[in-house]
C-alpha cells in the first residue's frame, strides 16, 4: 500500500523538480532517488504483508504474493531506469514529466498486482495506459512517434470500451463488483449455473485483456506503437507493463474465472496458436531490430499466456515470475544496446563484436534468454510455463507447437549474434556507451544468467 | 403499463434512434449533436433511476463540456463527407458479420438472462433514494474512497500528458 | 414521485407561475436594452433615447417592431437547419435557468394549502443551472458554424473556449458556498439566509464567502459574453461576432438571450450571494402585517437586488476596455482557479475547526 501511495507521490515530485531544478542531471537523479525508495518502500510492504494479508474496503487485498511480484517489478523498472535514464532526458524538452508520467504507471502496476475489485483493475489498466499513449508520442517532431501515439490511443481507448462493457456485464450477472465476495465467487462456483451474461462478459475481458497484452489477433497496434515510440520508452512498454498487465490477467482467470475454465481455454488456447504462429513468423522478415523486437514481444506473451492457460497450477504461477522477470530483464538489455546504435537495421550491427566487445556480449546473453537456450533464465522460463500446461494433461499438441515456434524465434534471434560476431561492418553508434552502461549491462546479463541457474531466486 | 414504463420506452426509443443517427449521419456536426441528444436521452434514464446527481452531472460533463470540445474541434477541422475515406467492400462486410456476430451473441445473452426473471416485479428502482447527492457522497467516502483517491492519479496523469503533449517545445527553445 | 404527483390543479399552477416567470424576463429583458442605452448615455454625457414616448420608453417596442418588420436573410451556403436551430436554442436555454429559482416565500393559503414560488424544487438545483448554462454555448455556436462565415466561426470558437474555462472557476467557486450550505437546493439555500442579521452574523453568504462572490461575479461576466470579456462579438475584430449573418428576429432573439441571461444571471447572484428574496425585518413584516406581504415584498426586493446587479453589468460595461483573448484566458485558468481552488481548501479547514 505504501507503494501505491510513495509511486503516486513521486510523479507528484517529479513535476516539481522539473520546475525548481535546473540541470538535468538533477532531475535524473531525483527519478534514480524515486525508483530506489519505491524498491525500499516495496521491500519494507513486503515484510509487513508477510505476516498477515490486507484489505481495503474489499477494493485491495494485498499479501505476500502480491508484494513479492511489486518488488520483482519495481526492480526491473529500477534497472530500466538505470540504464535508460540518460536517454529519456534526451527524448525531448519535458523529462521531468517523463519520469513522472512512469512513476504514475508504477502505480497502475502496483494496483494491478494486487486488486480485488474489478474498479481498481479497471482504474489501474487506465493508470497504466494514459501515460503510455502520452509516452509513445512524445517526440513530437516525429511523426511515427505520432502515428504511434494515436493509434495506441484510439485502439487502447476502444479495448478499455470492451473491458468496461465486460465488466457491465459481469456485474449484470453478479451484482458485485468484489472478486472476492459470496455473490462473486458463487457465480463462478461452476459452469452450468453461471449465467450467459458472464459468459459474455469473460469474452469481452478476455478480448481486452488480449489486447492490453498484444495477444494475437489483437496485436495489430504492437509493431506500430513500439517501432514508432521513442526507443527510451519501448522496453518500458513492452516489459513492465505488459507483465503487470499479465499478472492482471491470470489474477481475474485463475482465482476468479478458474472453476469456469472450460468457458475461456478454447478461446486462450485459440489466441496462443495465433499469437505464436504471427509473432515468429513475422519477426523472421523483419529488417529493423526494433520491429523485430516489436514481433519478439508479441511471440513471448503467446508463452505468456501458457500461464493463464494452464489453471490454477503452481508452476504456472511461478513461470509467469520467472518469466516476467527474465523477459523484462533480456528486453531491456536488447534495447539498451539498441539504442546505442545509429543504425536499427541487421547491417547497422555488423561486428559490434570487435566495436564493442561488451555490448556485443550481453546483448547476445540477452537473446540467447528470449530464445530459451538453457544456463539462462529464458529456458527456465519457459520451461515452467509449459510444464505447466503438460502437467495438466491436456492440449499437448499445444506444447508441441511452442516447442516448434521457439525453435523458429531462434533463427531472428540468432541473426543478430550473427551480424554481431560473424560479419564484417562498420557499427555506427549512436552514442558511446560509458563505463557505467556497460557495469549495468553486465549486471543485468549476470542475473539472467544466475536466474538460468537458480531459478528458485524469484519464487520468494 | 404504468407511467413508468411508458416514459422508459419512449426513451429507450428515442435514445437508440439518436444514438443510430450518431452513426448514420454523413456531416460530423451532425453526429455530435446526435450524440448530445444521446446523453440527455440517457440522462432521462438516470432520472427515471431516481439518479438526479448522475443525470445532471452527465449533462454537465458530457454535453456541456466534452461535447462542446469535440464540436469546437470538427468546426475547426471542416470535415466534408467526400473526404472521408471509402472502406473497400470485403472489410466493410467483415465488419458486418463480426458486428452482427457480436449483436447477436448479446441479444441471445441477454435474452437467456432475462428467462429466470419472468414474474418478478423488479421494483427496486421506485423505492431507493439511493441516487441522492447525500447518499452518492457517503457511499464515495466511505467504501469507495480508495478508488475515489486513485482516480486522481488517474486524472493527474492524463493532465500532464496533455500538457507535455501540448506544450511548444520549438517556441520554448527560441525563448531561452 | 415526481411523476404521479401530476395533477391538473398542479399543473395549472405550474403553467400560471411559467407563464408569469418568461413573461416577466422578457419585459425585464426589454427594458433592459433600453437601461443600456441610458446608462451608456449618461456615462457619456448624451440623453440616450428619448423620442419614442416619456425618456423614450417606447424605444424597446419600436426596436422589437422594426426587428419583427425586417427582411429575414438566410445566407446560400449556411445549414439551413442549424442556422434556425442556433438563436432558437440561445432564447431556449437562457429562458430555462429560472425553473430552479425561488422567487419568494411560500404563500401559505387560509386553508392550509401552499403556492411556492418556484417553478421546481428539486435536490439539485446549482447543478440544474450549470447544466443549462453549460448548453448556452451551442446557441452560439452552431449559429456561427451554421453561417459559413469565417467572423462568425472564430466568435463561435472564441465563445465556446471562453464558456468551457469559466464554467471551471465559476463551479469550483460554488464548491465552496456548498460546503458551507450543505445542500444543492436553490431554496434551502435562500432559506438559510433568512433575515440579515442573527445573533451576531450576517446570514447572507456574501459576508461568508466574499471571494466566491468576487470569483462569481467575474465568471459571470465571462459566461454572458458582457465586457469586459465580450471578445465573441467585440466589432473592431469580428464585424458583428457571431451574430454576423443573422437578421430580423432571429439577430433579435440572440440579442434578447443575452438580456435574460444577464436577467436571470443578476437573480442567481442575489439568491447566492445577497439572500435572495430575505430582507431585514421580514420577521417584523410576518408578525406585524401580514405572511402574505413577506412574500408580496420578498419578490420585489429579489427583482430590486437583481436591478441593482444588472445596472451594475452595465457600469461596468460602460466603463472597463476589452481584454486580450489571452489575458482572458490567463485570467480564468491562472488566477481565478487557484483562487478559487484556495478558497475552498480554506473554507473546509474553516468547517473543520468549527466542528470540532
Amino acid at each position: 500500500m505504501n507503494a501505491i501511495v510513495l509511486s503516486g507521490i513521486w510523479g507528484v515530485v517529479m513535476m516539481f523538480a522539473g520546475l525548481f531544478l535546473k540541470s538535468s542531471k538533477q532531475i535524473q537523479w531525483t527519478a534514480l532517488l524515486g525508483i530506489i525508495a519505491l524498491l525500499v518502500v516495496s521491500i519494507l510492504d513486503y515484510q509487513a504483508h508477510s505476516v498477515q494479508a490486507q484489505t481495503y474496503f474489499g477494493m485491495m487485498t494485498i499479501d505476500v504474493y502480491t508484494s513479492w511480484f511489486s518488488i520483482l517489478i519495481t526492480a526491473c523498472c529500477a534497472m530500466y531506469l538505470l540504464i535508460f535514464h540518460k536517454d529519456i532526458a534526451a527524448v525531448g524538452k519535458n523529462e521531468a514529466e517523463y519520469f513522472a508520467l512512469i512513476f504514475f504507471v508504477m502505480c497502475g502496476v502496483y494496483l494491478l498486482a494486487s486488486y480485488s475489485n474489478l474498479l481498481i483493475l479497471f482504474l489501474g489498466i487506465e493508470i497504466l495506459s494514459i501515460p503510455q499513449y502520452i509516452l509513445a508520442g512524445s517526440d513530437k517532431e516525429n511523426i511515427k512517434s505520432n502515428e504511434a501515439s494515436l493509434k495506441y490511443f484510439l485502439m487502447g481507448a476502444f479495448s478499455t470500451g470492451l473491458l468496461l462493457m465486460g465488466m457491465t456485464l459481469i456485474y449484470g450477472a453478479t451484482g458485485s463488483f468484489d472478486i472476492t465476495s459470496e455473490k462473486f465467487v458463487g457465480q463462478f462456483e461452476q459452469l452450468s449455473s453461471m449465467s450467459s451474461l458472464s459468459f459474455v462478459g469473460i469474452l469481452l475481458l478476455l478480448i481486452s485483456f488480449g489486447f492490453k497484452v498484444s495477444a494475437a489477433p489483437l496485436h495489430l497496434w504492437t509493431p506500430d506503437v513500439y517501432d514508432g515510440s521513442p526507443t527510451a520508452f519501448t522496453p518500458f512498454m513492452a516489459t513492465i507493463v505488459k507483465v503487470s498487465v499479465f499478472v492482471a490477467f491470470i489474477r481475474l482467470f485463475h482465482f476468479s474465472f478458474g472453476n469456469v475454465s472450460d468457458a475461456w481455454q478454447i478461446a486462450i488456447a485459440s489466441m496462443i496458436v495465433l499469437t505464436l504462429i504471427i509473432g515468429n513468423v513475422t519477426a523472421v522478415y523483419q529488417q529493423s531490430l526494433k520491429r523485430m523486437m516489436a514481433y519478439s514481444s508479441i511471440a513471448q506473451a503467446g508463452f505468456m499466456l501458457f500461464s493463464i492457460f494452464a489453471v490454477n497450477s503452481t508452476l504456472a504461477y511461478k513461470g509467469i515470475l520467472l518469466y516476467s522477470v527474465v523477459y523484462s530483464l533480456a528486453s531491456i538489455g536488447v534495447f539498451a544496446v539498441i539504442i546505442k546504435m545509429k543504425d536499427y537495421t541487421y547491417d547497422g550491427f555488423n561486428g559490434l563484436a570487435k566495436k564493442q566487445p561488451v555490448l556485443a556480449f550481453t546483448a547476445t546473453v540477452c537473446l540467447l534468454s528470449l530464445v530459451g537456450i538453457p544456463l539462462t533464465g529464458g529456458f527456465f522460463a519457459k520451461y515452467f510455463v509449459l510444464s505447466a500446461v503438460v502437467e495438466q494433461g491436456k492440449y499437448i499438441w499445444i506444447v508441441v507447437f511452442a516447442v516448434l515456434m521457439a525453435a523458429i524465434s531462434a533463427y531472428y534471434y540468432f541473426r543478430v549474434i550473427r551480424s554481431m560476431y560473424f560479419k564484417t561492418g562498420e557499427a555506427a553508434m549512436h552514442t558511446e556507451p560509458t563505463t557505467w552502461d556497460k557495469t549495468l549491462l553486465i549486471l543485468n546479463a549476470m542475473i539472467i544468467l544466475l536466474l538460468g541457474v537458480l531459478p528458485s531466486l524469484v519464487f520468494g | 403499463m404504468n407511467i413508468y414504463q411508458i416514459t422508459f420506452w419512449i426513451l429507450s426509443l428515442f435514445t437508440l434512434a439518436f444514438a443510430i443517427g450518431v452513426i448514420m449521419s454523413r456531416n460530423p456536426i451532425n453526429s455530435v449533436l446526435f450524440l448530445i441528444l444521446t446523453f440527455f436521452c440517457i440522462s432521462g434514464h438516470y432520472v427515471l433511476m431516481n439518479a438526479q446527481f448522475l443525470a445532471i452531472v452527465n449533462i454537465i460533463v458530457y454535453a456541456g463540456a466534452i461535447m462542446v470540445l469535440f464540436l469546437f474541434v470538427i468546426m475547426l477541422m471542416n470535415l466534408n463527407s467526400d473526404t472521408e475515406p471509402q472502406k473497400n467492400f470485403l472489410v466493410q462486410f467483415a465488419g458486418v458479420v463480426s458486428g452482427g456476430a457480436l449483436l447477436l451473441i448479446m441479444v441471445a445473452a441477454i435474452k437467456s438472462s432475462l428467462t429466470g426473471l419472468e414474474g418478478k416485479n423488479i421494483d427496486l428502482i421506485n423505492s431507493t433514494d439511493i441516487g441522492l447527492i447525500k447518499n452518492l457522497g457517503t457511499v464515495l467516502f466511505t467504501t469507495y474512497v480508495f478508488p475515489f483517491e486513485i482516480a486522481s492519479v488517474l486524472f493527474l496523469s492524463a493532465m500532464v500528458g496533455a500538457v507535455v503533449l501540448g506544450k511548444k517545445d520549438s517556441a520554448l527553445k527560441t525563448a531561452e | 414521485m415526481i411523476l404521479t404527483a401530476i395533477t391538473l390543479g398542479f399543473i395549472l399552477e405550474k403553467v400560471i407561475l411559467v407563464s408569469i416567470i418568461l413573461g416577466g424576463s422578457l419585459g425585464i429583458a426589454m427594458y433592459s436594452t433600453w437601461a443600456e442605452r441610458k446608462v451608456a448615455a449618461v456615462m457619456q454625457d448624451r440623453r440616450g433615447p428619448n423620442r419614442a414616448g416619456p425618456f423614450g420608453l417606447f424605444q424597446p417596442l419600436a426596436d422589437g417592431l422594426k426587428l419583427f418588420m425586417k427582411e429575414e436573410i438566410i445566407p446560400t451556403l449556411s445549414n439551413k437547419f442549424l442556422f434556425i436551430l442556433g438563436p432558437s436554442l440561445a432564447m431556449l436555454m437562457a429562458c430555462m435557468t429560472s425553473a430552479v429559482i425561488p422567487w419568494g416565500p411560500n404563500i401559505v393559503h387560509a386553508d392550509g394549502s401552499v403556492f411556492t414560488l418556484q417553478v421546481a424544487d428539486i435536490n439539485i438545483g446549482i447543478l440544474f443551472i450549470f447544466g443549462v448554462v453549460s448548453l448556452g454555448v451551442y446557441g452560439i455556436m452552431l449559429g456561427s458554424w451554421a453561417s459559413n462565415n469565417k467572423y462568425s466561426l472564430l466568435s463561435g470558437l472564441r465563445a465556446a473556449a471562453q464558456a468551457v474555462s469559466y464554467e471551471l472557476a465559476m463551479g469550483l467557486s460554488l464548491i465552496a458556498l456548498v460546503m458551507m450550505s450543505g445542500s444543492l437546493s436553490m431554496r434551502e439555500i435562500v432559506e438559510q439566509q433568512h433575515g440579515f442579521w442573527n445573533n451576531g452574523y450576517f446570514t447572507w453568504n456574501f459576508f461568508k464567502q466574499p471571494l466566491a462572490f468576487v470569483i462569481f461575479i467575474v465568471c459571470s461576466f465571462a459566461e454572458l459574453n458582457r465586457a469586459p470579456f465580450d471578445l465573441s462579438e467585440c466589432e473592431s475584430e469580428l464585424v458583428g461576432g457571431y451574430h454576423t449573418e443573422f437578421s430580423s428576429m432571429k439577430l433579435g432573439f440572440y440579442l434578447f438571450a443575452e438580456y435574460i441571461n444577464m436577467f436571470i444571471t443578476s437573480i442567481i447572484l442575489s439568491s447566492l450571494f445577497f439572500g435572495g428574496y430575505n430582507y431585514p425585518g421580514m420577521d417584523w413584516v410576518a408578525l406585524h402585517v401580514s405572511p402574505l406581504f413577506v412574500s408580496i415584498i420578498g419578490v420585489l426586493v429579489l427583482l430590486g437586488k437583481a436591478v441593482a446587479f444588472i445596472l451594475f453589468f452595465m457600469f461596468i460595461r460602460w466603463t472597463l476596455p476589452r481584454f486580450r483573448y489571452d489575458q482572458l484566458m490567463d485570467l480564468g485558468w491562472k488566477s481565478l482557479i487557484p483562487l478559487a481552488l484556495f478558497n475552498m481548501l480554506v473554507t473546509g479547514a474553516i468547517i473543520l475547526a468549527f466542528q470540532k
